[in-house]
């Protein structure tokens, strides 16, 4: 096969389009279902990321690599599905203004926790030490298998939201989003379905982080920034909240035209790559997120369109 | 020395931005109910605007006080008519509201990279004056921000209980629909609330700034804390974001002092505050469930 | 002030079902005040020794509140409210439990006001009703053509009985979406149904079918229904005993025939020009 057309430029840019999916389709679950606005994302990922690296790379294995590395991994994918049970017990009965400061507070922890804990973290100066769990030759070659990993998690978690939407489960979650109490006096556990709903999306979105870290080979606090958070949030709400396919949608339409587009296909000047197109990126992030809610609050695609979905599973 | 005599003198003065810029958030949560991101932009534009009219007119930190809170005023009033009118005008829900001024904040936090370009800027002031509080050296700038605290916290109170402008304000933030019956001019006491809620974001930037540097992160990292500060104080009145805004300073230097580490005092104080919030969330939700 | 037992008449017999064995709720010593002004005092209360009850009274009497303290939609000040399904669980308080749970013991109440999902269909509410905790997994994303097919039947009988204008589309009028939230409750199976004020809103002859099937189902299955309702015509002509409450307390009680008559009724409630 031949490859070459895939630079280092674009391996990088597709990873990280398709990171972005997996993240705002697990926010779509989230903020477009359960209506849970969640500011913290970077918290969850970010954990997941920290708690694989620190494990694989801090203890004495005294096994194989690669079973090291699994074992991180799920490590990673536990912790941070922990500490979405915590914080989705904080905030599973609050108003957003609660489910705000929870997160964001949630964000800011794992941050201060991975700057101050050098020994573990290598804090603001940055920990070396992973990398992928094979070696099938060329570092383009490791690369691009593990996109093609990614690919297959990111797929796997696109199946798993078109099938809650067309589940008993996924009406469960857009009927305590839309009418929590009318949900609640049909006998909905609502508190319970929230808590479990964001224990298990903030796992997945650990386990993406500790998948993005293998990538980096080195983690540093620079990750934890508040970019990865705004990047899902603007795919998912540009593409469409309410809707499965929002998130590749938003993120076609955002994240690819500045991490593809610019960065591989056209030839902007050597000097802007530094500092004016990231900055131009995220101030079109957040004029995006002001004009989509403002003009087309539910996205490129629409609303929802249950009467649709209804009339195709069970129409005569 | 005594730690916490220390902890009071130099908590209070070094935090008192966190106080100021907290009154501004909680005036217009509690008149407007928008949880405002953007005014950690405010903040950070108050800075920056004081640093640019230091520079550029050579003015000294007293002085360029009047017109960087005027500015800053200015600025929270254009973003009103710019964005969040609008979006009210179009009926967009609370949450995307939140999400809205989320966008905003990242838009003007990069967008102000353009004009100011991306180092740090530094103020052109000479050294404060170093005065003795309670045998703790305080610096003249941080003393200034700390009576600027009690100029507008006074100011605002007296604004809002004793004028009529200030009763137009209550009136409103009760029921918008009464108080337009009553011939009370929404849009002006609107206007109004945004000014003051920028006055003081952008004074608050100015001490922030003098004492560091203006930077487009300055306004966002103290979001959490001013969020936390207005939520446990409670946005009904002033008084109990001031004893909160308080508390947390003087706290949070006593725990920098305790632990040697800012961050582990922030640390512990934001899991503090998230749990009083649940507590009392949860309450609330007790008592108001449909 | 407590239900005057020296103005309950005595000679209303239940009809349909044993007494014994109907649901019944228990309310004691039960109060809930809003701003200091009491709105619910009642001392001892049972809804349900009757087939079909109403409970009638001026605005602010506290019916509503009532029944949403029934439902613990509101917490109580204080008392206890408790269920008596006569079945294998024995009584349940269900002033200790979470609103949640009141389906699961079969208690449903419908809405005063319109209330409906703005995200789901007509179907969709019907087998979101339908659906029970095991149903609804987060594992379980192959469900619901099972669950679809096991209750098609059911939910058919319903869309056979009224006239919507398309159960795959959303409820579109005030009156569909008002009979979709009692049918809603009905498709709970509850033991103890709670209507609030369930026909304003309703086209009459609308009214008159959903009146019917509600006998039919209470007659059919061991339900005690209770009815909150303006109409009074309704109460007349459905209810097989009233209570009359007002100032947050039941003050009289009887056969509807007794209750219409009785002059504190008129007085406080229906006016002279009452026919």
């Amino acid at each position: 096969m031949n490859l070459d057309w895939l630079d280092a430029f674009l391996v990088y840019g597709l990873f990280s389009v398709l990171m972005v999916i997996g993240l705002a389709l697990l926010l779509h679950l989230q903020l477009g279902l359960a209506r849970i606005a969640n500011f913290g994302i970077v918290g969850f990922w970010g954990l997941g990321m920290y708690a694989f690296g620190v494990l694989f790379v801090r203890v004495d294995w005294p096994f194989g690599e690669v079973w090291a590395f699994l074992i991180s991994m799920a490590f990673g994918t536990l912790v941070a599905g922990l500490a979405g049970l915590a914080v989705g017990w904080v905030i599973a009965d609050l108003d957003t203004d609660g489910v705000l400061v929870g997160t964001l507070g949630f964000a800011t922890c794992v941050w201060i926790v991975a700057t101050t804990e050098q020994d573990l973290t290598g804090g603001a100066l940055g920990m070396g030490g992973l990398g992928f769990p094979y070696d099938i030759g060329s570092v383009k070659a490791n690369e691009t298998l593990w996109l093609a990993i990614l690919a297959i998690v990111v797929a796997l978690i696109l199946y798993y939201v078109s099938r809650v939407h067309k589940s008993s489960y996924g009406r469960l979650l857009i009927s305590i989003g839309d009418n929590e109490p009318l949900a609640r006096s049909l006998g909905k556990r609502s508190f319970r379905t929230k808590l479990l709903l964001f224990a298990g999306t903030s796992a997945a979105m650990g386990f993406l982080g500790a998948i993005f870290g293998v990538m980096e080979r080195f983690l540093d606090t620079g990750n934890l920034g508040i970019d990865i958070t705004l990047a899902a949030m603007v795919a998912l709400v540009v593409g469409g909240t309410t809707r499965t396919w929002g998130a590749v949608v938003g993120a076609a339409l955002t994240v690819a035209i500045f991490d593809i587009l610019f960065q591989s296909y056209i030839p902007f000047p050597q000097s802007w790559y530094g500092q004016a197109i990231p900055n131009i990126r995220e101030m079109t992030f957040g004029a995006a997120l002001i004009l989509v809610l403002m003009f087309r609050p539910n996205g490129m695609l629409g609303e929802m369109r249950r009467d649709k979905l209804m009339r195709r599973m069970h129409g005569s | 020395m005594d730690i916490i005599s220390d902890s009071i003198v130099v908590g209070l003065t070094e935090q008192a931005p966190l106080i100021l810029a907290a009154m501004g958030f909680a005036l217009l949560y509690r008149l407007t109910g928008l949880i405002n991101v953007a005014y950690s932009e405010t903040i950070t534009l108050g800075a920056y605007m004081a640093m640019w009219i230091n520079t550029t007119f050579d003015l000294n930190f007293y002085t360029i006080l009047i017109p960087t809170g005027i500015l800053a005023g200015l600025i929270s009033v254009a973003t009103y008519f710019a964005v969040f009118r609008p979006a009210k005008l179009r009926h967009v829900g609370g949450l995307e509201m939140i999400i809205i001024s989320f966008g905003l904040s990242v838009f003007l936090r990069h967008g102000l990279q353009f004009v100011f370009g991306y180092p740090v800027r530094f103020f052109d002031v000479p050294a404060p004056h170093t005065i003795f509080v309670l045998g703790v050296g305080v610096s003249s700038f941080r003393l200034v921000a700390v009576i600027s605290v009690f100029v507008l916290a006074l100011g605002l109170f007296w604004f809002i209980q004793k004028t009529s402008y200030g009763l137009q304000i209550r009136a409103l933030a009760s029921d918008e629909g009464l108080a337009q019956v009553s011939g009370i001019r929404p849009l002006a006491v609107t206007v109004l609330i945004w000014f003051l809620a920028g006055v003081a974001g952008g004074l608050a930037g100015a001490f922030y700034g003098v004492g560091s540097a203006a930077a487009p992160l300055l306004g966002w990292r103290q979001f959490l804390f001013i969020l936390l500060v207005v939520l446990v104080g409670g946005a009904k009145n002033i008084g109990g974001v001031i004893i909160v805004g308080a508390i947390t300073a003087v706290s949070l230097t006593f725990m920098t002092l305790q632990f040697g580490q800012a961050l582990y005092s922030q640390l512990v104080l934001i899991v503090v505050f998230i749990v009083i919030l649940k507590v009392r969330g949860t309450r609330a939700a007790e008592a108001g469930k449909v | 002030m407590a239900a005057d037992t020296s103005d309950t008449a005595s000679t209303a017999e239940p009809t349909g079902g044993s007494a014994g064995s109907r649901p019944n709720v228990h309310i004691q010593d039960a109060t809930k005040s809003f701003g200091g002004r009491v709105v619910v005092d009642i001392d001892d209360l049972i809804l349900g020794t009757h087939p079909i009850e109403g409970l009638i009274g001026p605005n602010g009497a506290g019916k509503t509140t009532l029944m949403r303290m029934i439902t613990h939609a509101i917490s109580l000040d204080k008392g206890t409210v408790t269920l008596s399904a006569h079945d294998n669980d024995g009584p349940v308080v269900l002033s200790n439990l979470p609103t949640s749970s009141m389906a699961q013991h079969g208690v449903a109440k419908t809405n005063q006001v319109i209330t409906d999902f703005e995200q789901l269909t007509i179907l969709d509410s019907m087998l979101l009703s339908i659906a029970k905790g095991p149903d609804e997994r987060a594992y379980k994303i192959y469900r619901e053509q099972g669950l679809y097919a096991d209750h098609i039947d059911e939910i058919q009988w319903y869309l056979d009985q009224f006239d919507f204008e398309d159960p795959y589309g959303f409820a579109g009028s005030a009156g569909e979406k008002k009979l979709l939230d009692i049918i809603r409750c009905l498709l709970l199976r509850p033991r103890v149904l709670l209507l609030d004020e369930p026909t304003a809103g309703l086209p009459d002859h609308v009214r008159d079918q959903l009146m019917e099937l509600i006998k039919q189902k209470t007659a059919e299955e061991n339900m005690a229904v209770v009815i909150v309702e303006h109409d009074l015509h309704v109460i007349w002509t459905m209810c097989d005993y009233v209570h009359f409450m007002a100032e947050g307390s039941v003050v009289l009680q009887g056969e509807p025939a007794y209750i219409r008559d009785h002059e504190t009724v008129i007085e406080q409630y229906l006016g002279s020009g009452h026919v």
